[in-house]
C-alpha cells in the first residue's frame, strides 16, 4: 500500500505524542498481538508470492490434469482435496489448479484491494470531514448532504450493477474506487463532528488570533488531534473492505479470472462441499482469520487509545 | 430467434443444470440403466424437479431446449419426431396428419391430410383451418419470436403480418376440412421436418391474440394445464378429449405432471440423492460436476442415466480481426488447443467428450476426423508454433475471448486460456453478463476475437439446422448474428446450397459430413466438446429415452410413465 499523505502526517505527530505508550499498551494485549502477527504473515506472503510459488513448484495458472479424476467429474485425487507434497493445500476440483499457489496470489489481491481502499477513504473521508467540519455553512450542507446521500444509498447492490455494467479490464483498481465511494462518508461524518468540537477550543482560537490561515490551522491545529480517530478508524474499515472483496468476487463481480482471489475460491467450492470440503476450508479459514485479526487488532487500538485519552 | 436457439444451446451445453441438458439420440438406455427401460403402468403422477422456468407456454413465442420438450406433451403439430423409444427417434413421423407430406414435382407444394377424431381440449375438432390458423401465428411480429424455419420457408405475401394484423395467410390453402396444402418460397426437402417444429401447432381460429397464451393454453395433446404459478408449479392433467387412437407417438400412461420450477441446482441433486417421498416420481435434468463423486455407491450407481450429447460447443474465431483473419493463426490455435482440460474443467468425462468435428457423432451427417492431431487430444505445440512462425507471429499476439459470467464456461475459458499461452498466445477473458453474452458476441460490432458458445441442432435427422446457420456467410446479421466467425467463403456458400437442395437426404448427410472437414480446414472455429448428460431419475420412473429431436438429447417426455402409481 502506498502510505497517504494524511497517514504520514498523523504517523510523525503520533510519534511525537504518546505511540509509544499506545504500542507498549498493545504489546501486552495477546490478541492484538496476534491478529498483528498474522496480519504480518499474510502481508509477508503476499510480498513474496512469487518466491513462494517457486518452491512449491506450481504457478497459479497452472493446469495438473494428474492430480483430478477425470472420471469423477474431475475431483482431486488423494485425501483432503489432494493434499500432500505435490500440493501443499490441495488442488482446484475440474482444473488441478495448486491452491496454495492460490491462495498465496489471493492474498495479495485481498491486502492490495482492501489497503489502497482503506488509504483512499481515509484520504477522503478525512479530508472532506475536515472540510466540512472547520468551515461549516454551506461547505458543510454540500458535503453532509452527499454524505447522507451516499450513507443512505442500498451501496451493495449499487457495487454489483456498476461493476456487471462496466468493462472487467481494470477491476481491481475499479474495486477500489466503487468500495472508496460508498465508504468514505463513514470516516467523514466522524472527523466532522471531531473537528466541530476542536474548532471550539481554545488553542484553535489562539491560532487564529495569532492570524493562522484556515488551512493552517486545519492541517497543524485540528489534524494531529484527530490521529488516534483515524488510525482507529482506518484500522477497523480494513475488514470490512476484505469482506466486501471477497463478497464481491463471491457474486462473480470481483477481479477477473484466472486471477485468484479468496472470495471467488469459496463461491467456486460451495458446490463442492459434500465431497471436497478441504477446497472450501482452506480459503474460508484465511479470510475469517485475516478479517478477525484486523477486527481485533482495531478493537484493542481502540480501547488503548480511549484509555489514554481518558486519561 | 438464431440468437434464441444459441442461448439454448449453450444453457444446456454449458450449465451443466438446465433443464433438457444436452443428451443423445441413441435410443439405447445406455449405461446403468437399471430398468429405465421397463414399459410404465397407467396413471401416477410424474414430477419434474427444474431450476428455470418456462420461457414461454405459447409455442409461437418459446423455443428451446427447455420448453419444447413441455410441449410435446400438451400440444401436436401435423407431423413430429418419433418417440425416443423408437429404433429411430432422430425420424421424423405423421403426427396430426395421416402420412408425411406429398411433394410436388416441382417440390414448390407439399399437401397433408388430417387424421379423423382430432379435438382441442375444449372438445372443438381440430380441422385444416386450425391447422392453418396456429402456423400463421409466426408471422406476426410480437407473437412468432419462436422457431424461424416456418418463415423461411413457406411462401407469404410480402408484408404479411400474421393472422391477427394481415388476416388470412393465402399461401397455405385448406381445400376441405382434412386437407392443408403448402406453397414454398424454394423446394426444401426436409419439409416434414419443418413442420415439427413447435410453432406449427394448430390453435382455434381467433384465438392467442397478444398475450392470451401467456398464463394458459388451448392444448391438443394428451396433457391439460390444470394450475400455473409462474416461476414456481406448472400442473397437467390427462384431456380427454385426446384421443390416443390418433396417437402413435405419445404413450401417455401418466395421469398428471407436475413441475416444479425456481429450485437450487444444488437442491435438486440433494433431492434426486435422498429420493424421498414423492421425489421417487421425479425426473430432472443434468446433474452437477459436483455431485458426480457421490454417485459411486452402488445403490445411486445404478439409478444413473447418461446420454450421448448432441451439442457442440466451440470457440468461434472472428476472422475479421487481425491476425486471426490469417488462416495459418486459426489453425495454429486449432491445434494449439487442448481439449482433455476443457472436458475436465467442465465436469470430466461423465459429462463431456471431446470433438474435433462440427456435427456430433449423434447427429446425422456425422463423418469422424481430426484435421489438427495431436497426442491424446492434449494440443500440437511444435505444431501450432511453425504455424505461427509461418504466419510471422513467432512472438506470440494478444487476444480477446468473450465468455459468459457462468462458472463453468469460465473453467472453459481458462483452459483456453492455459492450452495457447504454451505457443505465446496471450488470451484476456473478456467477462460479460448472462443476459446479455448472446447479443454481445451476436452483434458483429461488439464481439472481440474469439467466444465460446455453443449449437445444438434443430432436426438431429439431417445437418441442415447445423453448418447452414453457423457458416453461411450470407447469413451474418448486424444483430442475432449466428455465423460468429463472420466467415464468408463462396466455395463453403456454394455448397450449403447445393447440399440443402438435394432430395435424397441419406446422401446429402454423407456430403454434410465431408462439408463440415472442408469448413474447418479454414479453421473458423475450434470444436471443443461435446457436453453428455448425465441424470439420476427417481427409482419409481421409468421409459427413460433420450429424443435429439424433441428434447434436446434429453429424457422425451411422452414415453415416461410410472412403474408402481401407488408409490410415493
Amino acid at each position: 500500500m502506498m502510505p497517504s499523505q494524511t497517514d504520514l502526517t498523523a504517523g510523525t505527530v503520533a510519534q511525537s505524542g504518546g505511540a509509544g505508550g499506545t504500542w507498549r499498551a498493545l504489546r501486552h494485549d495477546v490478541g492484538a498481538m496476534l491478529g498483528l502477527g498474522y496480519i504480518a504473515l499474510v502481508t509477508l506472503v503476499a510480498v513474496f508470492a512469487p518466491v513462494l510459488t517457486s518452491i512449491s513448484g506450481w504457478t497459479p495458472y497452472e493446469f495438473d490434469q494428474s492430480a483430478i479424476d477425470p472420471d469423477l467429474g474431475g475431483m482431486p485425487i488423494g485425501a483432503w482435496g489432494g493434499m500432500g507434497a505435490e500440493h501443499w493445500l490441495g488442488v482446484e476440483p475440474g482444473s488441478g489448479r495448486d491452491i496454495f499457489a492460490r491462495i498465496v496470489y489471493g492474498a495479495r489481491v485481498s491486502m492490495s484491494i482492501a489497503l489502497s481502499a482503506t488509504a483512499l477513504t481515509t484520504v477522503l473521508g478525512v479530508s472532506l470531514g475536515l472540510v466540512a467540519g472547520y468551515f461549516g455553512g454551506r461547505v458543510d450542507l454540500v458535503v453532509s448532504r452527499v454524505m447522507d446521500f451516499l450513507m443512505a444509498f442500498p451501496a451493495l447492490i449499487f457495487m454489483i450493477a456498476v461493476l456487471s455494467a462496466l468493462p472487467a479490464s481494470n477491476r481491481s483498481g475499479l474495486l477500489v474506487v466503487v468500495i472508496s465511494v460508498f465508504g468514505w462518508p463513514y470516516l467523514a461524518r466522524i472527523v466532522r463532528g471531531q473537528t466541530m468540537s476542536l474548532a471550539q477550543r481554545e488553542f484553535v482560537e489562539a491560532a487564529r488570533a495569532a492570524g493562522a490561515s484556515g488551512t493552517r490551522i486545519v492541517f497543524r491545529e485540528i489534524l494531529p488531534n484527530l490521529r488516534s480517530t483515524i488510525i482507529v478508524m482506518a484500522t477497523l474499515a480494513v475488514p470490512g473492505y476484505i469482506g466486501t472483496e471477497a463478497g464481491l468476487s463471491f457474486l462473480g463481480v470481483g477481479v477477473v479470472p484466472p486471477a485468484p482471489s479468496w472470495g471467488q475460491m469459496i463461491a467456486a467450492s460451495v458446490k463442492w462441499y459434500a465431497v471436497d470440503p478441504a477446497y472450501f476450508v482452506v480459503p474460508g479459514v484465511c479470510l475469517f482469520l485475516l478479517v478477525l485479526s484486523f477486527t481485533v487488532l482495531g478493537d484493542r487500538l481502540r480501547a488503548v487509545v480511549d484509555a489514554q485519552e481518558g486519561r | 430467434m438464431k440468437l434464441h436457439r444459441i442461448s439454448t444451446a449453450v444453457l444446456a451445453a454449458a450449465t451443466t443444470l438446465a433443464l433438457a441438458a444436452c443428451g443423445g439420440a441413441a435410443p439405447d438406455d445406455s449405461s446403468g440403466g437399471g430398468g429405465f427401460t421397463a414399459e410404465p403402468a397407467e396413471g401416477g403422477t410424474v414430477h419434474v424437479l427444474q431450476n428455470a422456468d418456462f420461457s414461454y407456454l405459447d409455442p409461437a413465442r418459446g423455443w428451446d431446449g427447455g420448453v419444447n420438450n413441455f410441449y410435446r406433451l400438451v400440444y401436436r403439430q401435423l407431423t413430429t419426431s418419433a418417440p425416443g423409444s423408437s429404433e429411430n427417434p432422430t425420424e421424423i413421423v405423421p403426427d396430426l396428419a395421416e402420412s408425411l407430406g406429398e411433394a410436388s414435382d416441382d417440390g414448390l407444394t407439399w399437401t397433408y391430410t388430417l387424421k379423423d377424431g382430432l379435438k382441442f381440449d375444449n372438445g372443438d375438432p381440430i380441422t385444416s383451418a386450425e391447422v392453418k390458423f396456429g402456423i400463421s401465428r409466426a408471422w406476426d411480429p410480437q407473437i412468432g419470436i419462436g422457431s424461424p424455419y416456418l418463415k423461411q420457408v413457406i411462401d407469404a405475401p410480402k408484408g404479411y403480418e400474421g393472422p391477427y394484423k394481415s388476416g388470412d395467410l393465402p399461401t397455405i390453402e385448406t381445400p376441405d376440412a382434412k386437407t392443408v396444402v403448402f406453397h414454398l418460397i424454394k423446394p426444401f426437402p426436409e419439409f416434414d421436418a419443418v413442420l415439427s417444429q413447435v410453432n406449427a401447432t394448430p390453435f382455434p381460429v381467433d384465438s392467442g391474440a397478444g398475450d392470451e397464451f401467456i398464463h394458459e393454453l388451448i392444448a391438443s395433446g394428451p396433457y391439460k394445464l390444470a394450475e400455473y404459478v409462474p416461476g414456481s408449479t406448472i400442473k397437467l392433467t390427462r384431456n380427454e378429449n385426446w384421443d390416443p387412437a390418433t396417437d402413435e407417438v405419445r404413450a401417455a400412461k401418466p395421469d398428471g405432471w407436475e413441475f416444479t420450477i425456481g429450485l437450487d441446482p444444488a437442491t435438486i441433486g440433494e433431492r434426486l440423492i435422498a429420493g424421498q417421498g414423492a421425489d421417487v416420481n421425479a425426473i430432472a435434468g443434468n446433474i452437477q460436476p459436483a455431485t458426480l463423486p457421490r454417485l459411486q455407491t452402488p445403490q445411486l450407481k445404478e439409478r444413473v442415466l447418461e446420454f450421448p450429447g448432441i451439442c457442440t460447443t466451440y470457440m468461434g474465431l472472428n476472422t475479421t480481426k487481425k491476425p486471426l483473419d490469417d488462416v495459418r493463426v486459426r489453425q495454429a490455435i486449432s491445434y494449439a488447443i487442448d481439449r482433455t482440460t476443457i472436458v475436465n474443467a467442465s465436469g470430466g468425462t461423465q459429462l463431456g467428450a471431446p470433438s474435433t468435428t462440427i456435427l456430433p457423432a449423434s447427429v446425422a451427417g456425422h463423418k469422424d476426423f481430426d484435421l489438427y492431431p495431436s497426442q491424446d487430444g492434449t494440443g500440437d505445440v511444435e505444431a501450432a508454433k511453425k504455424l505461427l512462425d509461418e504466419a510471422g507471429l513467432s512472438d506470440g499476439f494478444t487476444m480477446t475471448l468473450d465468455i459468459r459470467a457462468q462458472e463453468s464456461m469460465q473453467a472453459q475459458a481458462e483452459a483456453v486460456q492455459q492450452a495457447l499461452e504454451r505457443v505465446g498466445i496471450t488470451v484476456e477473458l473478456n467477462l460479460i453478463d448472462t443476459s446479455t453474452y448472446y447479443e454481445t458476441i451476436g452483434t458483429p460490432s461488439q464481439q472481440h476475437d474469439a467466444a465460446i458458445t455453443g449449437w445444438c441442432p434443430d432436426w438431429a435427422s439431417s445437418a441442415a439446422t447445423f453448418i447452414p446457420p453457423l457458416f453461411d456467410g450470407r447469413n451474418i446479421y448486424e444483430k442475432g448474428n449466428g455465423n460468429l466467425a463472420q466467415i464468408n467463403d463462396p466455395e463453403i456458400n456454394e455448397r450449403i446450397d447445393e447440399i440443402g437442395a438435394m432430395t435424397d437426404i441419406d446422401a446429402a448427410n454423407v456430403q454434410w459430413g465431408d462439408l463440415d472437414e472442408q469448413i474447418l480446414e479454414l479453421a473458423p472455429i475450434v470444436p471443443l466438446m461435446v457436453a453428455k448428460g448425465v441424470t439420476l431419475p427417481g427409482e419409481n420412473v421409468t421409459g427413460l429415452f433420450s429424443s435429439a429431436n424433441a428434447a434436446t438429447g434429453g429424457i422425451d417426455y411422452v414415453g415416461v410413465g410410472l412403474k408402481d402409481p401407488e408409490k410415493g
